[in-house]
């Protein structure tokens, strides 16, 4: 009893004596997807030696925002990743906890391939028959049904006589809303009753391109894109939807689909030539800045040639860089630490 | 002043609090110690009881200061920190054992005040319980309670489809999702159902043949390795689940012409099943192994075979631990993630048949909560909101277990 | 049959009938017998399938394929000053001496494109153990002489067989004339394959032949310790009281329910209360240990509890009325008596409560400990991750490297439990017995 209530007293007063140091190390929280890019530069920075390596937490671009606009001081990380911009209702929900300098950074695009075994022929599709086999509803004969196609063959002749089982991200997903919104919107529009309906009723159109079926032909996998590899490959007849640098690196066993005739390569996707690519950002709070050693030495790690450059160490990771020039505005901006702009 | 001293110094001083109190207790003449309600040990503990209580109070109150949100630079405050409270603990510790050892005499029931104190312990430590959950119901009222504002209740507990498709940025207007929470329960049951059914048996049989069958080295030897299943962490289940299990059930089913998906619900349930093993093969060998020698002796000497006394003798005397063990691991299969995020997926169909998809609501909890989507958002609050159905859904079953158990509760001996 | 027989000769009152159905009763209990075994085995075989599937993709984690280069410590780019002191040393490029000993080895590659292949043979973190190694030794500066250095992950896949050579060049990830140099450097013994020491003695690391999980290992440990140290006694206790000493009445029963709910709480509301609890509440720091053992702790209580009482609840009632009846207080028959009887049972379920939470990593992710961790923590307030943590990160890397990391990772926290089983099984048999 009597060594167990001392245990107790010993580890709350651990707690406070830890808490009282003043905190000496970069907090970065935030997206899954920025994840891969942010905590590479991190260990590089650490290596350098003069700062210790951040803390990076994969928590989600949501969770990541919340924890980043909670407020100023130790407790609070001071760089969050998101794989979308951040939201204005998110602005001002930093601004109420006093968080009113934020420095916004976009570091590159992730390109989002659909995929499938290399046992079975590579996929070709328009952005128009993504739409047709994803939709919860599409047009037939100038009327909405729900969607009817079962095989990649009733959408079109030319696709193979398979089952559409398309393995995807859920609908928390940041890839899943990227994905909706520049393929299946992209491929809504080519109707022209939807483009009809879209200039009368905008939230209309938007409602049926971005709701993807529900009938087991979109299979909600999960966001661990690696289990949707294998996935695939123990399954030829799926198509899988996930991030380029997965495909990257599985390229022996998996094969990207040509979408729109364009193959889903690191050119492609960094000339805009492959239109399925979402920006990926992070948040610097300047409060923090001169408080935590190595903020500013950080970002300036970050958007260095040598890390988001044509050539540099992150592309080796799968982040397909910016243009030249976006990199140049974008690095003079970071180290000034410019404040954001919402539009 | 740090702590790590006024620790060791407060150890120092009831450690010769014991020893002093101890040999003024042995100093009382003979026949008043023989008469006196305790032995020396027990005068020892009876002062260093009196020694810690002062300061672990004081101690309680000082953290309570620390977290205040008074200003901690304030030098006042600064001091009240570093040096009143150290010295107020120092002071409250000698003045506990200096009345503690005053009040030695061999007329003190010291055994009593003893476990005046042991008992209050106890039933501190039991309550615990109860902070836990109104910590856990606290820590998710909030956020449910403005999930309820965005989404009406009928929708959430009598909907039938769950599709959370709602707009992740403001620019798309898009799709507004629904939130009817009836097929994740439906799923939830469905796993939790499948996993019991490969479990149950399994577990129970092997506690059977390990406790009544079994030499002593078998069971020593295959309880622990048993024990391992518990431990593997759920990501490797899952991976096992979707790439192993899944992908075979698919394949048996297409050769005898079932339409199988790869995400089943029974791939999910069988791997879970397999992970609760040992919460009821242990916890029931356990009880089994406790229940009294004479009874089988008495089944034996009866006539009954060994299978007869396990099954009419043993099962009922050990029912309330068997009983414990299986709610205990059900809890832990309806409180599964990784799994079924793996194996089965995201896809909420409102189902019975284990061949197809389904989707948990822990599962639905994690994504939602890990998600990018914005975190005032409906989809980050039906997280909470579901949590807090499913602690009462659960608290439901538990109470009706309780009544089950109470009904059929035999006791021998 | 002969037995049989015997006894029907000797007692003439046995029928057929009745032997019929001996016979049928002794059937049922081999049937009986053969399904406990049965059961087991079928368990056992699960177990071993995922062991063999797991320890056959991870054992190469272990071993780290190298390559060995003649290096001229060259002094005027370590240190042209010749400070030789430690910041100097700290900060010279020795990425450009790994480089001029490459090109060295390959003096006719020329072409940009080529070089940047070739420099990529050598993973990123050699850099790291060269610069420790000259810090270790500063002699070594100005001569030459030949070092060990770790190779890259893709090389390193294709030396284990993971990436084959029949794949068209466009689809693998090493090209033919990666493959031409490897083939040059074996043919001059300069691969070979070591021990991965670096694996369980580093932290974290995004290039996978350099990740290593000691820091897990510790984070795991530390968090363990502090949900031990909460759990078991908390839970001892709650358990006592409710089964001994609580009076039966409604509160007690409301106090069951309640524990045999929060069993069923999903393990992330658990990260939820911690969050709100810990860090908002306490302001303890995130990511830390003593944050996740708390957590922890409150997850495995009601495992606890609810093990330990099925145990105090089946020792039978004449030992305690033996030792109440010898003029025990109740305490003291309790703590005497039933609790060592008992003991093997709540050993049981703390086995599993811990295991449990070894295994855990949902909760982790509110309060922080999902987390890229370079540094191995130092106390239970340092930022760490988890072994599980650890797992589940690497399992969700796009680096191919990191599968064989992964069932590596897992391999090492499977020792970790059957260690922590181990101390647990020998106690429970200390305190194990029949009456």
């Amino acid at each position: 009893m009597l060594k167990k209530t001392l245990g107790l007293a010993v580890i709350a007063t651990v707690a406070i004596v830890g808490q009282a140091a003043a905190r000496d190390q970069i907090r970065i929280v935030g997206s899954s997807t920025v994840f891969p890019f942010s905590t590479t530069v991190a260990e590089t920075f650490g290596n350098k030696g003069n700062f210790k390596t951040p803390v990076v937490e994969s928590t989600g671009s949501g969770g990541g925002l919340k924890l980043f606009c909670s407020g100023i001081g130790d407790a609070h990380p001071d760089i969050t990743n998101a794989s979308r911009r951040i939201k204005k209702s998110e602005v001002s929900k930093c601004a109420k906890a006093g968080i009113t300098d934020i420095t916004e950074v976009k570091v590159g695009f992730d390109g989002i391939v659909l995929a499938n075994a290399k046992t079975t022929a590579p996929i070709r599709l328009t952005k128009k028959q993504i739409f047709l086999a994803l939709a919860m509803q599409v047009p037939v004969n100038g009327s909405l049904i729900a969607n009817p196609y079962r095989t990649w063959k009733d959408i079109d002749p030319s696709l193979p006589n398979t089952k559409i089982e398309v393995l995807g991200p859920p609908p928390t997903s940041g890839t899943r809303d990227a994905f909706v919104e520049l393929a299946m919107e992209g491929g809504a529009k080519k109707f022209p009753s939807l483009k009809a309906l879209r200039k009368s009723d905008k939230k209309a159109f938007k409602v049926i391109a971005h709701t993807v079926r529900e009938d087991g032909a979109y299979i909600e996998a999960g966001e661990n894109d690696n289990l949707i590899v294998q996935k695939l490959v123990a399954n030829p007849n799926a198509v899988g939807i996930f991030g380029f640098s997965f495909l990257d690196q599985n390229s022996d066993r998996i094969q990207g689909g040509i979408i729109e005739g364009v193959k889903p390569t690191f050119e492609n996707i960094s000339k805009g030539a492959y239109g399925i690519s979402r920006s990926l950002y992070f948040y610097v709070k300047n409060a923090h800045v001169g408080k935590v050693p190595g903020i500013k030495e950080f970002i300036a790690e970050f958007t260095s040639e040598d890390a988001f450059g044509e050539f540099g160490y992150l592309t080796d990771k799968g982040l397909i860089p910016l243009s030249k020039e976006e990199r140049t505005a974008i690095r003079k901006q970071a180290t000034s630490l410019t404040n954001l702009k919402m539009m | 002043m740090s702590i790590l001293p006024l620790i060791i110094l407060l150890l120092a001083m009831c450690a010769t609090g014991y020893w002093y109190g101890s040999k003024k207790a042995l100093s009382a003449p003979l026949p008043v110690r023989y008469l006196s309600s305790g032995n020396p040990h027990q005068f020892g503990l009876f002062v260093v009881v009196w020694g810690v209580l002062p300061p672990a109070m004081l101690f309680i109150l000082w953290l309570v200061f620390s977290f205040l949100p008074i200003d901690a630079d304030g030098s006042i405050a600064q001091q009240i920190d570093k040096v009143v409270f150290p010295a107020l603990i120092m002071l409250g510790a000698a003045a506990g054992l200096y009345m503690a050892i005053r009040e030695i005499n061999p007329k003190l029931r010291v055994r009593k005040s003893l476990e005046r104190c042991v008992y209050a312990a106890l039933l501190l430590a039991s309550t615990l319980s109860v902070f836990t959950t109104v910590g856990i119901v606290l820590s998710l009222l909030f956020e449910t309670i403005q999930f309820f504002e965005k989404v009406p209740y009928s929708e959430f507990f009598l909907a039938l489809d769950w599709s959370p498709q709602t707009a992740m940025r403001a620019d798309q207007v898009g799709s507004s999702g629904s939130f009817g929470a009836v097929p994740l329960f439906t799923g939830t049951m469905l796993i939790t159902f499948i996993a019991m059914i490969v479990a149950v048996p399994l577990g129970l049989m092997s506690a059977i043949y390990m406790t009544e069958y079994a030499s002593r080295r078998f069971r020593a030897t295959v309880k622990p390795i048993l024990e391992i299943l518990a431990g593997i962490p759920t990501v490797v289940y899952g991976f096992f689940a979707a790439l192993t299990v899944g992908v075979f059930f698919r394949d048996v089913g297409t050769a005898i012409g079932l339409d199988v998906v790869t995400e089943s619900a029974l791939a999910a349930g069988v791997v879970m099943g397999m992970m609760i093993i040992p919460f009821i093969s242990s916890l029931s060998d356990d009880v089994i192994m406790a229940v009294p020698q004479n009874l089988r002796d008495a089944s034996y000497g009866l006539g009954a075979t060994k299978s007869e006394t396990v099954l009419k003798v043993i099962i009922p005397a050990a029912l309330p631990g068997i009983v414990g063990a299986i709610l205990l691991a059900m809890s832990r299969a309806i409180g599964e993630t990784m799994i079924v995020v793996m194996a089965a997926g995201f896809a909420a169909n409102l189902t019975a048949n284990p061949l197809e998809a389904v989707t948990t609501v822990t599962v639905q909890i994690v994504g939602l909560l890990v998600g990018d989507q914005e975190f005032d958002s409906a989809k980050t609050l039906a997280a909470f909101a579901l949590a807090l159905t499913l602690f009462v859904i659960t608290l439901c079953l538990n109470v009706i277990a309780l009544l089950v158990v109470r009904k059929y509760r035999e006791k021998y001996d | 049959m002969t037995d049989t027989q015997e006894l029907k000769e000797k007692v003439s009152w046995v029928t057929d009938d009745a032997m019929e159905k001996l016979a049928r009763r002794h059937r049922s209990e081999r049937r009986f017998k053969r399904l406990g075994l049965s059961a087991i085995v079928i368990a056992l075989v699960m177990l071993a399938t995922l062991l063999v599937s797991i320890i056959g993709r991870g054992y190469t984690a272990f071993i780290q394929t190298t390559i060995t280069l003649d290096v001229t410590f060259s002094e005027a780019i370590i240190d042209p000053k010749g400070a030789r002191d430690h910041k100097t040393l700290k900060a010279a490029s020795y990425r450009t001496l790994i480089r001029e000993a490459l090109r060295k080895e390959f003096p006719d590659v020329s072409t940009r494109k080529d070089l940047r292949a070739l420099f990529g043979l050598i993973s990123k973190g050699a850099v790291q153990e060269f610069r420790d190694l000259v810090i270790s030794d500063p002699d070594l500066i100005g001569t030459t002489s030949s070092v060990e250095l770790t190779a890259s992950d893709d090389i390193d896949m294709f030396s284990k067989g993971y990436i084959s050579r029949n794949v068209s060049e466009e689809d693998r990830r090493v090209k033919d004339i990666e493959i031409k140099w490897f083939d040059q450097l074996q043919s001059n013994n300069a691969i070979q394959t070591v021990f991965n020491k670096r694996f369980f003695t580093g932290g974290d690391s995004r290039e996978p032949e350099v990740a290593g999980i000691m820091g897990a290992l510790v984070g795991s440990l530390y968090t363990l310790l502090i949900t031990f140290i909460i759990s078991f006694p908390i839970g001892l206790m709650s358990a006592i009281y409710l089964e001994e000493f609580a009076p039966k009445n409604k509160i007690t029963v409301l106090i069951e329910v309640n524990i045999n709910n929060l069993a069923a709480v999903p393990s992330i509301v658990y990260g939820l209360l911690g969050v709100a609890l810990f860090l908002n509440v306490a302001h303890m720091p995130r990511s830390a240990p003593l944050v996740g053992g708390l957590t922890l702790a409150l997850m495995t209580l009601p495992t606890i509890i609810i093990a330990a009482r099925a145990s105090i609840r089946a020792v039978p009632d004449s030992i305690r009325n033996a030792a109440l009846a010898l003029g025990a207080s109740k305490q003291q028959s309790v703590f005497h008596h039933v609790l060592p009887l008992s003991m093997p049972g709540i050993l049981t379920g703390t086995i599993i409560g811990l295991s449990q939470a070894l295994g855990e990593t949902a909760p982790l992710l509110m309060i922080g400990m999902v987390a890229f961790i370079v540094d191995i923590p130092g106390g239970v307030t340092d930022p760490a991750t988890v072994l599980p943590v650890q797992i589940f990160l690497w399992a969700d890397s796009p680096e191919r490297a990191f599968v064989e990391k992964t069932s590596g990772a897992i391999i090492v926290l499977l020792g970790f439990l059957v260690f922590m089983n181990a101390i647990a099984v020998l106690l429970r048999k200390k305190f194990e017995r029949r009456w």
